[in-house]
């Protein structure tokens, strides 16, 4: 852990553990999706070539969904593991 | 219709992909600029299309970049009206590069594209890295690479004093106009740079800077937002075509939002040149990647004479092998730097205590204000706004009164949206938040106070308060008041009241103009644990100060009569206890809003003090329930201390 890992028992430890925790499963959620419908994503993106442009959209809302989420996620994560910037 | 040629998703690509997601992300927190210069060539390589490679690649980029520019518009970095203005030129730009892409790629196929993405990487790399090298071979010698001037450049005064009329725009972050006419051509070539290499940066912060004279810390800020304008829509105008592989995209974003963090926390352990040569080496390993493919889409295209399989074969691995030792190189280089600096940083601060002075005596006993109370070390947060000010005029003044010790600390805000702050960036504003906490320091010596600064680096201004407060046993944390009220403070959080939610130590909030010169202190109780806490506090501070005291009770008129008994019950209870430590105390119990009537009340009695209790929520309780100290803190003029029950 980094010198500049919060004391023991600092009042949002179990907090922020809780909030990784949640972020985490959220995370992995998006990405099980991803991949259990990686087959309809491509077909997705055929069909928008292949006249259907409203479907563009699809993966605009994707990407801000799993950016915000996993994004969330991995802050905390190398917060909570102590990994922080020199003070 | 011709088939989009996605490649298929397996284990192994999805992994290589998280990886190179993962590399590209540690090289784009640590050297400050986008790491698609690796991505899209990484993403060519495992056989996907250059234009899907390019796309993708935006899809990955236009969200952190929206999250990126909002945070640092929170710190006063951004100049939204200049990124909007050149994000529709930039915008543009990326709908002209993207036809020059689908028209090369129906033209010459996959190969054209590729070939045109290869050509206009090994050129940009080759000028951007031969300049970041030499800078890092200057800075290792000890040459000074930027002369410390405030006078404009002459290109930028040039710039700046063209008037063609129906055209100028004025520009806060520069106090100036500019005619759109210098800003179109800008815009646009970031945008056709971003379309071709999904890295349009390497044109728009340095436009900024020498063309406009923008600081390097608003322009990388403000390329946050052209970054978001052209990558939404760039992004949006690829995926009308079908060539945005989000599969693909989303698992390079996965491995990237993990190492952007190790990469921006690297830079502030190593030196200036150790990034710029990392940066340097990356981006020629790649030019010479890039360069081993180019005979080979050229055969394909039939420019030069057909290549043997043996041949190509050899050239596409020796560029495969170049571009993975380039990953390795980057990420090694990076780890080690940061495992080095760390390990560093660790036994300099295991051994910093044997070697620093001795901490100032504390106030003696008498000089302590209350058992649940001590005032002997305050804790006093300053951004350098005129909000915080008022804190640590307070702080200083009453630490002069208590003899007591200030500890002040400034955030230099770090996370995931400084991937486009550049490290010798990144210190510059470390060296601005140093010299303001230098110049508090020499207030407080003035004053005769015992002062120690900290410099923070983090991503949570409440979070790193209250840590520190722990760290060196702050008994008060003072803070400013910025007065955001409603929606917002819901939507935005309220760092003051993440604070007071947080910490153990009690929270003194001091609004702009407010004076703490002990004439009248109000207490306010509902009877609980909490407010017995704040009146005890209020109490010893009143005796102390020879200031006389109100108690009060709000009584909501909705509620019935038994509880305004007990309100009566309450107040009397508290007053019976001030007189009898010998205080000047007089109960009154009044009909309305509790917040609302306690800041009248405050108002009404000349009070600079008004002491609450706290009940400790934060998050989605405080949102749900309310705070009524947060609220008073809201409507009131006056200094706030909110105690905490031990």
């Amino acid at each position: 852990m980094s010198p500049s890992t919060p004391p023991k028992g600092s009042p949002w430890q179990s907090r922020a553990l809780a909030t990784t925790l949640i972020l985490g499963a959220a995370s992995a959620g998006l990405y099980f999706l991803l991949f259990l419908y990686a087959d309809r994503f491509a077909a997705i993106a055929q069909a928008t070539h292949e006249g259907h442009k409203l479907y563009a959209l699809i993966p605009i809302a994707i990407a801000m969904v799993f950016s915000f989420v996993h994004g969330a996620f991995t802050g905390q994560f190398w917060d909570l593991l102590g990994l922080r910037a020199k003070k | 219709m011709e088939n989009l040629n996605f490649i298929d998703l397996t284990y192994t690509t999805a992994v290589i992909l998280f990886l190179v997601g993962f590399v590209g992300g540690m090289v784009s927190g640590f050297i400050g600029s986008g790491g698609a210069f690796v991505l899209t060539p990484a993403m060519m390589s495992l056989g996907v299309p250059g234009v899907v490679a390019v796309a993708s690649n935006m899809a990955h980029k236009f969200p952190k970049a929206l999250v990126g520019a909002h945070k640092r518009n929170k710190y006063g970095q951004v100049d939204i009206k200049l990124g909007v203005v050149l994000g529709i030129f930039a915008e543009a730009g990326v709908l002209f590069g993207k036809h020059l892409m689908v028209g090369i790629k129906e033209s010459f196929g996959a190969a054209g594209t590729n070939l045109y993405v290869s050509v206009v990487f090994v050129v940009v790399l080759g000028i951007v890295g031969s300049l970041v090298l030499r800078d890092a071979i200057k800075e290792k010698r000890g040459e000074a690479t930027a002369k410390a001037t405030t006078e404009l450049p002459p290109l930028t005064r040039w710039v700046r004093s063209i008037n063609i009329p129906w055209t100028m725009i004025y520009f806060k972050s520069m106090d100036a106009r500019v005619s759109v006419l210098f800003l179109a051509p800008m815009g646009f070539a970031t945008g056709l740079l971003a379309a071709t290499i999904a890295v349009g940066g390497f044109i728009g912060v340095p436009a900024m800077m020498y063309f406009l004279g923008l600081p390097a810390l608003i322009a990388s800020a403000t390329e946050l937002v052209i970054a978001f304008v052209m990558g939404l829509g760039g992004t949006f105008f690829y995926a009308l075509d079908g060539y945005v592989d989000i599969r693909l995209a989303m698992i390079i974003l996965g491995g990237s939002l993990f190492g952007i963090q190790i990469g921006a926390i690297g830079t502030t352990y190593v030196k200036d040149y150790v990034v710029k040569f990392v940066m340097a080496a990356i981006m020629l390993l790649v030019l010479v990647s890039r360069f081993f493919y180019i005979p080979g889409y050229l055969s394909e295209l039939g420019s030069i004479a057909t290549m043997d399989t043996g041949t190509r074969g050899l050239l596409d691995g020796a560029g495969l092998g170049a571009l993975a030792f380039a990953l390795i190189f980057g990420a090694t280089m990076i780890l080690l730097a940061l495992y080095k600096g760390m390990r560093d940083h660790r036994l300099a601060q295991a051994a910093a205590p044997a070697a620093a002075p001795a901490v100032p005596a504390a106030a003696s006993a008498g000089a302590q204000l209350s058992p649940t109370g001590r005032f002997e070390r305050f804790l006093v947060a300053s951004d350098g706004s005129e909000f915080s000010a008022a804190a640590v005029r307070e702080a200083l003044s009453m630490a002069g009164k208590c003899g007591a010790q200030v500890h002040v600390m400034s955030l230099v805000a770090t996370g995931v949206e400084h991937e486009a702050l550049g490290e010798s960036i990144l210190k510059q504003e470390l060296a601005t938040a140093q010299a303001h906490l230098d110049g508090i320091a020499v207030q407080a010596k003035a004053a005769g106070v015992a002062c120690e600064t900290h410099l923070v680096q983090g991503n949570q201004i409440d979070r790193e308060i209250v840590d520190l407060a722990e760290r060196v046993n702050a008994d008060v944390i003072v803070m400013g008041r910025r007065g955001r009220r409603g929606l917002a403070r819901l939507m935005l959080g309220h760092a003051t009241a993440q604070v007071i939610g947080l910490a153990h130590c009690n929270v003194l909030v001091v609004p702009r103009a407010a004076h703490v010169e002990g004439r009248h202190i109000l207490v306010a109780t509902d009877g609980s644990r909490f407010a017995d806490a704040a009146a005890v506090t209020a109490g010893n501070l009143a005796r102390v100060c020879g200031t006389p005291i109100t108690v009060t009770s709000v009584h909501k008129p909705s509620y019935g009569p038994e509880r305004r008994a007990e309100a009566e019950e309450a107040v009397a209870r508290v007053v019976a206890h001030m007189q009898g430590q010998g205080t000047a105390a007089e109960g009154r119990v009044i009909d309305g809003d509790p917040a609302e009537a306690i800041a009248t009340l405050a108002r009404g009695q000349g009070a600079d003090l008004i002491v609450t209790g706290s009940h400790g929520r934060t998050g989605l309780e405080r949102v749900l329930l309310g705070s009524t100290s947060e609220r008073i803190l809201n409507e009131t003029p006056c200094a706030v201390l909110v105690v905490k029950a031990a």
